[in-house]
């Protein structure tokens, strides 16, 4: 294997699916990571749900608390007002999804199911589904449509910033898909990559191979620890960008 | 943290808008490349979609920096007032 195919080894999704009577099963590295990080997100919550009286149950749902009045107060309130709180689930969800499925990325063997276009562009159309009920919602259709055209602009311009303004709010949600998968991908394939220096350098000459494997392991190390702020960052700039489009359109101006 | 007269939620506005540029200039390249290949007409749909990719980053960008400009402005007032 070169270097470009170990690479791509690592970032690839890789489908080991099996055919039942004709119907094929897609199942990949990604797909059982979504799957994994579902099931333990469900079953974890439900747990902390149930109100244990020990140290540790009670740690957790202050935990959780204080994580839930994070996401109402930080960036649901903020951005949506108080209409907003009804929605206030769903940012839940998604925050500690993202999170979550990164985080899994970090772990040997696992993947980062959001560096995955798919898997990110299926988040970024719940958004945008999310971002077309508020603003259907609040304004019905004919003031959702009337939104989109900024105050004071001339009746003969309307056939132009129009279509403009529905192309842009589309391309919003398009930018929330590739920016999570932008970032998750080129982390990991940054962290392929320095770890390759020691076998790149190794190549040439055993003795430079072990000259790199210290300053290799110690930017992998720095890498590592960027990642999990990115995981943080990232799931925290994607619920913070939907509340922001999602409460641009309930609060037209 | 929020730097100068912008909000946090600015910032990451701000951030958006260079990605959005490129995505807007992308999807309408890609756009008129598809009927270029549809209509046989290559280069000028390609052209026109790059052009037109181009306007509305150029639009996005105006309109963000307009909107914030005007809640800088709202800022400031309610300051003065010491309706804050």
């Amino acid at each position: 294997m070169d270097v470009a195919e170990i690479i791509s080894h690592h970032i690839l999704d890789h489908d080991w699916g099996v055919t039942l009577s004709g119907f094929r099963l897609p199942i990949t590295t990604h797909t059982v990571t979504l799957f994994a990080v579902s099931v333990i997100l469900l079953l974890g919550l439900h747990w902390i749900s149930l109100g244990r009286q020990s140290r540790s149950g009670r740690l957790l749902t202050t935990l959780i608390e204080e994580y839930v009045t994070f996401i109402r107060d930080g960036i649901v309130l903020p951005n949506m007002g108080q209409e907003g709180k009804r929605f206030l689930p769903y940012f839940c969800t998604l925050f500690l999804f993202v999170l979550c499925s990164a985080l899994a990325g970090l772990i040997p063997n696992m993947k980062t199911a959001t560096a995955n276009i798919s898997v990110t562009a299926a988040l970024a159309l719940c958004s945008g589904g999310l971002i077309l009920y508020c603003g259907l919602k609040f304004h019905g259709i004919a003031g959702f449509l009337k939104g989109f055209i900024p105050s004071g602009t001339p009746g003969w311009l309307v056939p132009l910033i129009f279509p403009l303004e529905v192309i842009s709010m589309i391309i919003k949600v398009c930018v929330l898909a590739i920016r999570l998968f932008a970032n998750m991908l080129s982390g990991h394939m940054v962290l392929i990559c320095l770890l390759l220096i020691i076998f790149v350098v190794g190549q040439m000459h055993i003795a430079a191979g072990a000259g790199a494997l210290l300053p290799a392991m110690g930017l992998e190390l720095f890498m590592t620890l960027l990642e999990l702020l990115v995981a943080f960052l990232q799931a925290y700039v994607f619920t913070l960008l939907t509340s922001i489009f999602a409460g641009s359109v309930i609060h037209t101006h | 943290m929020a730097f100068g007269p912008f909000s946090k939620q600015d910032h990451l506005e701000i951030t958006t808008l260079g990605m959005e540029f490129a995505v807007s200039e992308i999807l309408c390249t890609g756009a008129g490349y598809w009927l270029d290949q549809k209509c046989g007409t290559f280069p000028w749909c390609l052209v026109g979609g790059a052009a037109a990719g181009f306007a509305l980053g150029l639009y996005q960008i105006i309109r963000a920096a307009r909107n914030m400009a005007q809640q800088t402005k709202f800022k400031k007032v309610e300051t003065k007032d010491g309706r804050r």
